[in-house]
Formats: structure tokens, sequence, C-alpha cells
């Protein structure tokens, strides 16, 4: 799973959850908050940050080897849970850099303790609403119709490679245990990504969004279909110190579709400090 | 053994071409093709079958809850079952049931199904579904990930309350009641039998055996398809040590009966094809809320045997195979008891459901398939299992005892009658 990174495990004490941590490059740390897909694979932007700085994946209980989400009853559980993370890798004011999910998350943790985060980069977060224009829902589509909502290119490599999934379900009890393994791990983590944002995806977050300090990066894909770029508009008008860049040709998925454009700008303003 | 007369209450007009435009008949199938007009006399036609039901002797009628559904229009089970309360006066009513975490605090369960206990005389059965994820999670917004838990904690909240004579707060993970007291409280003691329906999963059965409630398994596939799965159920009884008594189990199965097997075919295709091509033209993009089952019931297949897929379902079958294959049951009374019979042998279930209207079928042939299975069905199935005692029916109050709804009236009528009927009233 973690070619090209280090992966270990962190327990954070009796009766809360034992996280997996996959760490790779060095410099200064940078904390990454994966999406609802998880890490799969060491691919993507990953590497490339890995060049510039000392990166911290930690997978959220459900994704990768993380258990103990039965730890984590709600939303702010699930944010301290962040913060206990960072303290158990020891990193102080980090620059972090969230995902889609994890876009929300990190966003979520700077509003709830805005001196914990020295920089912020969020690439397509969700946690905004719009009745005019709704976050697709991710919890009731099938996957060969979502990936082109995902997608800006559906023929590149990540979305032929996640439209190839779709073999996993299927009408016959005809899966190797392999597959079996596989599908479960990928509703494993489904299962926590729902736990925290089903049905609608927005908890407030807007009327938090003042409250965050650190120099904010916003990061969208032009022709996003998953969660439309006027939210990036939102999220840039209500951090006080926030940026926006917009990358031509991108959906949502940037960090698997553009993951050079991407990985250059988030460089950048990690770099920038 | 025992019978109920189930209803789904499907709606009877999707257009033709349903499947090629509409991708699903449940949570998003668009509201402008349901015509309210023609819905009154879907409700009423329904109920009126019901109610014959009950006149051709079914020991029990039954209702369950769906939301957002084309083939199944009761999100209120419960004013079906009121409304059955008052008109139908042997059998007893199935309330299969009442979706717990759907409801806020989960107290109005408890006081709903008391209400029916008391207007019907001690006749309900409560059921307690967890619900499917297109009602609870789709459509009600129900969290997949501890909707279970959410669930269980109900229960246990409606059983205190329907055990407690004096007032109780309540400190739940999911609720939080100063004062919880159960204003009326049922009939039966200390409270109505419980039934749970399921599609399988192993949590369920070790719900229905730990508590001591009647498992029922509610399948569109016939008993043929449901032979693992119960299997399965007896097999999880027997682990646990429990005496494997038939009335622990229920099964639907959807029954065509016609005078015979040539009439059948002729008479009911139309119907079985509407309900299995569109009543069942389901999404499979909403089948299951990530977190709904277990990882447990997903690794013992249960996604491959009851999931909703197609071969599952029955879709695009001929008559020849949804009989053969037993998805129906269907054919002249012989016929029909004879694999009804079957049925309850090899399933080992005592409470048989009916399903005697299917798809679009109208009251004239329901009402002769009821009528034929009242009369030559029945009593050819009745003495299977009856070494065995049924702890899971309703001790309701004896027939003499209960009030014969509208008698009150003709008795003020009569009171007014004597005197001046208007000075009375003044």
């Amino acid at each position: 799973m973690s070619s090209g990174a280090q992966s270990r495990m962190l327990a954070l004490g009796d009766g809360r959850p034992t996280i997996e941590v996959l760490e790779a490059g060095s410099g200064a740390p940078l904390l990454f908050l994966h999406g609802a897909g998880g890490i799969p694979l060491w691919s993507g932007v990953l590497p490339l940050l890995a060049r510039e700085f000392h990166v911290y994946a930690p997978l959220l209980p459900g994704f990768g080897q993380s258990t103990g989400l039965d730890c984590l009853d709600d939303q702010l559980d699930l944010f301290l849970h962040g913060f206990d993370v960072m303290d158990a890798l020891g990193l102080a004011r980090p620059y972090v850099v969230g995902e889609s999910m994890g876009g929300w998350m990190a966003a979520e943790m700077a509003a709830l303790r805005p001196d914990k985060i020295g920089r912020l980069a969020l690439a397509a977060p969700i946690g905004l609403w719009r009745d005019d224009a709704p976050v697709l829902d991710m919890f009731g589509m099938m996957n060969d119709e979502m990936v082109p909502f995902l997608f800006h290119d559906t023929n590149c490599a990540a979305a032929q490679a996640m439209l190839g999934l779709s073999a996993l379900i299927s009408d016959k009890d005809d899966r190797t245990q392999a597959q079996i393994e596989q599908l479960i791990a990928l509703a494993r983590g489904a299962r926590t990504a729902a736990k925290f944002l089903f049905p609608v995806p927005e908890n407030g977050l807007e009327r938090r969004l003042w409250r965050i300090q650190a120099p904010t990066l916003i990061v969208w894909g032009a022709n996003d279909r998953f969660i439309a770029p006027l939210y990036a508009d939102i999220f840039t008008a209500k951090i006080p110190n926030a940026q926006l860049h917009t990358i031509p040709k991108a959906g949502h998925l940037l960090a698997l579709e553009v993951p050079d454009a991407l990985g250059e700008v988030l460089c950048e303003w990690g770099k920038r400090a | 053994m025992k019978f109920t007369w189930f209803h789904l209450m499907p709606y009877r007009w999707l257009p033709s071409d349903f499947r090629e435009r509409f991708h699903g008949v449940w949570v998003d199938v668009p509201n402008y093709l349901y015509d309210p007009e023609r819905g009154h006399e879907l409700y009423n036609e329904y109920l009126d079958m019901l109610e014959y039901a009950d006149q051709c002797g079914f020991d029990a009628v039954g209702v369950n809850e769906h939301h957002q559904n084309a083939y199944g229009m009761m999100p209120s089970p419960n004013i079906m079952a009121a409304a059955l309360a008052r008109r139908t006066s042997n059998a007893m009513i199935l309330v299969l049931g009442n979706s717990i975490a759907l409801y806020n605090p989960p107290v109005r369960v408890a006081e709903e199904f008391a209400m029916l206990d008391v207007i019907s005389g001690g006749r309900l059965i409560a059921g307690f579904p967890v619900g499917t994820s297109m009602d609870i999670n789709y459509c009600y917004g129900q969290n997949p990930a501890t909707v279970r838990d959410k669930y269980r904690e109900g229960h246990d909240l409606i059983i205190k309350a329907w055990h407690m004579r004096e007032p109780f707060a309540w400190n739940g993970k999911y609720t939080k009641l100063r004062y919880v007291n159960l204003w009326p409280r049922p009939i039966q003691q200390p409270h109505p039998p419980i039934w749970i329906p399921g599609l399988g999963s192993i949590e369920t059965w070790d719900f229905c055996l730990d508590h001591g409630y009647n498992y029922s398994y509610l399948s569109f596939s016939g008993y043929k398809r449901a032979q693992n799965m119960m299997n399965g159920y007896w097999e999880h009884c027997a682990k646990k040590g429990i005496d494997p008594n038939p009335y622990r189990g229920a099964f639907f199965q959807q029954v065509c009966i016609s005078d015979t097997d040539a009439a059948c075919e002729r008479e009911w295709w139309p119907h079985v094809d509407y309900f299995f091509n569109k009543c069942l033209h389901l999404y499979p993009g909403m089948a299951g809320a990530p977190g709904y089952m277990s990882e447990a019931s997903m690794r013992a297949g249960v996604v491959a045997q009851v999931g909703n897929t197609k071969s599952n379902m029955g879709t695009d079958k001929s008559w020849k195979e949804l009989v053969e294959q037993r998805y129906i049951v269907a054919g002249s009374p012989a016929t029909v008891a004879q694999q009804l019979e079957e049925l309850a042998k090899s399933l080992r279930v005592g409470h048989l459901l009916f399903g005697l209207h299917l798809g679009s079928a109208p009251s004239e042939l329901v009402n002769h398939s009821t009528e034929l299975c009242a009369r030559e069905v029945l009593p050819k199935l009745r003495p299977i299992w009856s070494e065995h005692e049924d702890r899971w029916w309703p001790q309701a109050m004896p027939k003499e005892k209960r009030v014969k709804p509208g008698s009150t009236t003709l008795t003020a009528a009569r009171a007014a009658s004597i005197g001046n009927g208007q000075e009375a009233r003044a």
C-alpha cells in the first residue's frame, strides 16, 4: 500500500483509536488529511509533497489499518481526534493540507483551535451548502456513475482505475476472497465517511470560518462537478486570510487527476512561510 | 399454523415505460406520478381487501411501513392499523412494523402501539423493523453507521416504557427524556407480542433469539430461495440452545390462486408482471448506504444471496420461471396447498404471511383468490405444527367483552328518541 512511504501504527491510548500513519520525505512537517476515498496507494500528489516536506498522512479509523471508529461518536470527537494525532506525532503548528473530506476536517480544526495550525491548504473541501448547487450525494450513487463527477477527464489513469472497481459490485456470487476483502475495506472506509457526513455534508462550518487564523490556500478544479467551484468563492471570502487558486481542466479529485499542478501550488504555498 | 393476509399497497398506475424513464420505484420516484384521487380509491379498495380477509377467516391482517415508495404506500402503517382496528373484529392486527429509529422520541411508537392495542381490544402484534436502507437512510436521513445502535436503544426504551407503572427518566445516547410515562398503556401484558422482520442479517437473528421475538423473513423471491437463510436462522437457534419452535419464524410468500392452474396464469400474469418488473424496479445505488450492513453480514454473503440484484428480484422472468422457482406460489387451490405445505415444512415456519394482492391486481381477482385460499387451502395447512405452542400470538380480550364499533352511537340515538331528541341535545 505504501511503496515510497513508511507505514506505522500509532496507538492513542486505552479506549481510543489506533491509527496507521504514512510518512515520507524530510523537511518541515506537512500534515495531510485524506478524502473519503482514503489513501489506497502512495501515489498522486503525495510523493510530490514528500520531495519538499516531511509528510505525515494519518488514516482515519476505518481506513487502511486504522481502527477505533466506535471511539468517535460525533464530529467534535473527530476534530479532537485530529488534534490528538497531531500531538502524538509531535507536530507543532504544522502546514495542514486537506482534500475534500479532509479539507473539511482541516477547516473545522483550524476554526476550533486557530492557534494549532501554522498554514492551511484546502483542496476542494466539502462542508458548505447552497440549495441551488447541492453537493453530489456520494452515498447514493453507483461507483461508475460517480466517476464522471469526480474527474474532468474520465480517460485519465486514476479515473480508469476507479471505474475498474465496479467489477467488485457483481450480481453473481463469483468474487474471489481478495476481491471480497477489497470490497469490505472500501465499505469500511465509506462507513467512516458516512458516520460524519451522511446525509448532507454540512454542519455549520460557514459560521465558524471567520475564526481561522492560518494563511489559507483554497485550491479548486475549474470543472469540479462534485462540489461546484462557487463554493471556492465562499471559502475564500469567509476565511480572513485566504487566497484562491483555480486549476484549469481539473475535476474534484485534484490529487489524483492533476498531481503535478496541485503539488506545485501546495509546495509553493507551504514554503512561503 | 396461523395465517396473515398481508398488504403492501402498491400504486396501480405506474406508466408502461416506467423502467425506461425512471431509475427506481423508491426514494426519488417523482410524485407527479401519483394521482391523489386514484390514491383515494386505492386506499379504500385495499382496506376493503383486508377487511374481507378478516371476514373470510384469516387469523390476522398485516401492514408495513415504507417511505417514498410506489409499491408501498404506507408511510404510516399505524393509520392503516387504526382503520382496521375499527372495521375488523376477529383478525389480529400485525403492524410489521414501526422502524423505531425514525421516531423522535421512540416513545411515540410505544404510545401508538398502545393506542392500537387498546382500540382493538388487545389484537395487536407489534413489529419492530430496523427498516430498509432506502427507508431509514435515504428517505429519513438516519445515519447508517449508527442507526442500528439507535434502534437498539429505542427498543430498550419502548420495552421499559411498556413495563413501568411509574414515571422514569431515560438518559440514552440518542434520546434523553426526563419523564417517560406512558398513557395509555397496552391491554396485553406486559406488552403485545413482538415480531421482527428481517432480510437475513445475522444481528437480527441474534436480536430475535436473545429477546424471544418472532423472526419474520420478508422476501419477494419466494420460499425456495429462502431455504439457506432460514436454515441459517434455525442453526443459529440450535447453537444458542433455544427450542426450535416453528412459531419463532414467519415467512412472507406471494400467492395467486385461481380455479385452475391455466386460469391462474391467464388472470394473474399482467399483475405479477407489473409487480416484478415495475414495483421491484430498484436502483442499486441506494440499496445500502455505507455502514448499513455490518461487516459480519457482508462476509456471510448476505449481499449476494438477498441483495437487490436483478437475478434475485425476479426481473424479466417469465410466468413459468417465477412459478417454477417459487417466486410466486400460483395455481389452483390444490397446487397452492401442496406447495405451501412444502414451504411450511422446509422453512419450518408456523406463521405464513400471504401476499394475496400483487402489483396491479384488481379487487375481484384478489377477493376470489382470498376466498379460494380461505376455503380450500388454509384448512389443509392449519394442522401443521399444531403440536407446538404459539407463544407469539396476541392475548386479546374475549370477543364478548370487546366493544362493538358503532354500538354506543346506537344506544345514544335510542336514548334520544325516547324523549325529545332536540331537547336532549340542548
